[in-house]
């Protein structure tokens, strides 16, 4: 992280402030939380949905440890607060994510919102859903100038290193 | 009756009334006279010098005031008003999608091919929640959306399937 002035205020500190207080920004993540483990895509403010991520990985981290495990049972059951979506953490999500190291999450920038606010917005993934995906990556396709420019220059060397060689 | 004579009457009474009201609470007229009177400065004289040195220098304050001395020229107005730290900044991070074309900001997603993703991934919930009929119902497995005339393949073997009645769209890549 970069050493910037509101970096070196915070001295150490990286929780932001939500809501009405700590017990109100626990619950509100916890919300946003259970959000995503249902939906596995949604779309909050740009904070929140920082927040939520470090949340959703450290439940993850705890999920992969196993059913049985006493810690991450309760964990589990205090972070999601729809009881169905328990068992789809530990079936579902950690067999899917379970070869990752940390990636688990996905956080993009969208354009601001329409109401008045004009709020900072996200958009809040879990990699491997069902969903169409947000960022497609063109390939290169050959007809391109860059392409052909190179083509041509590959042309021209084989062509000289033959015309060389006799 | 004239208007001032009216005025007349209301002022009598008014004071009629406050003096009957200062009779009840006990503070009587007769009882304004100081019990002791003493020679020479004693504490009231303080008390109105102390008013006095205020008055005087509240005026005195008005007097030294900051005013503008002259006029600002347009010159320097324009000066003040135009100089960079005024001005709104110009943005250098706008470029075209390469996707659709329309503008975006280089760190956000285009906001046109954000809403297509979007409209799709709202239909295909819609379609999860007419599948799973009631509230938290959420089946323990894996979803896969199949388009028109797509089959399940091996590695969707114990999946929930969800059906979409149209074409695959081009940006929607089957992995």
């Amino acid at each position: 992280m970069r050493l910037t002035l509101p970096v070196l205020i915070a001295h150490g500190r990286y929780g932001r402030r939500m809501g009405l207080g700590p017990e109100s920004r626990i619950n509100m993540l916890r919300n946003i939380l259970t959000g995503l483990v249902r939906h596995e895509r949604i779309e909050t403010t740009w904070a929140r949905a920082d927040e939520v991520r470090i949340y959703a990985e450290k439940l993850i981290d705890y999920a992969k440890k196993g059913d049985t495990d006493e810690k991450a049972m309760k964990m589990a059951s205090f972070w999601l607060t729809e009881k169905d979506l328990v068992h789809k953490l530990f079936k579902v999500l950690v067999p899917r994510l379970g070869s990752e190291q940390r990636g688990y999450t996905r956080l993009f920038h969208i354009p601001n919102r329409d109401s008045l606010d004009r709020a900072k917005m996200a958009v809040l993934e879990l990699r491997g859903n069902p969903f169409p995906p947000l960022v497609t990556r063109q390939p290169d396709s050959d007809g391109s100038l860059l392409n052909q420019l190179l083509r041509g220059y590959r042309e021209e060397e084989t062509q000289s290193r033959a015309a060389g060689g006799d | 009756m004239s208007a001032t004579g009216l005025l007349d009457v209301f002022r009598r009474s008014f004071f009629h009334l406050e003096s009957r009201i200062l009779q009840a609470i006990g503070f009587n007229n007769h009882a304004v006279v100081p019990a002791l009177s003493v020679q020479g400065p004693g504490i009231f004289p303080q008390l109105h010098r102390n008013e006095e040195t205020e008055e005087h220098s509240l005026l005195d304050n008005i007097f030294w005031m900051a005013a503008p001395k002259k006029r600002r020229t347009i010159e320097i107005n324009r000066c003040r008003r135009r100089n960079p730290q005024k001005l709104i900044e110009i943005k250098t991070n706008i470029e075209p999608c390469s996707e659709c074309g329309n503008l975006k900001q280089k760190h956000v997603l285009c906001g046109f091919c954000y809403e297509k993703v979007r409209r799709e991934t709202a239909i295909i919930r819609g379609q999860i929640q007419a599948q799973e009929g009631k509230p938290l119902n959420n089946p323990a497995v894996e979803t896969v959306v199949l388009y028109e005339g797509e089959k399940p393949a091996d590695t969707d073997a114990g999946k929930r399937i969800v059906e979409r009645k149209r074409q695959r769209p081009s940006w929607f890549t089957q992995y």
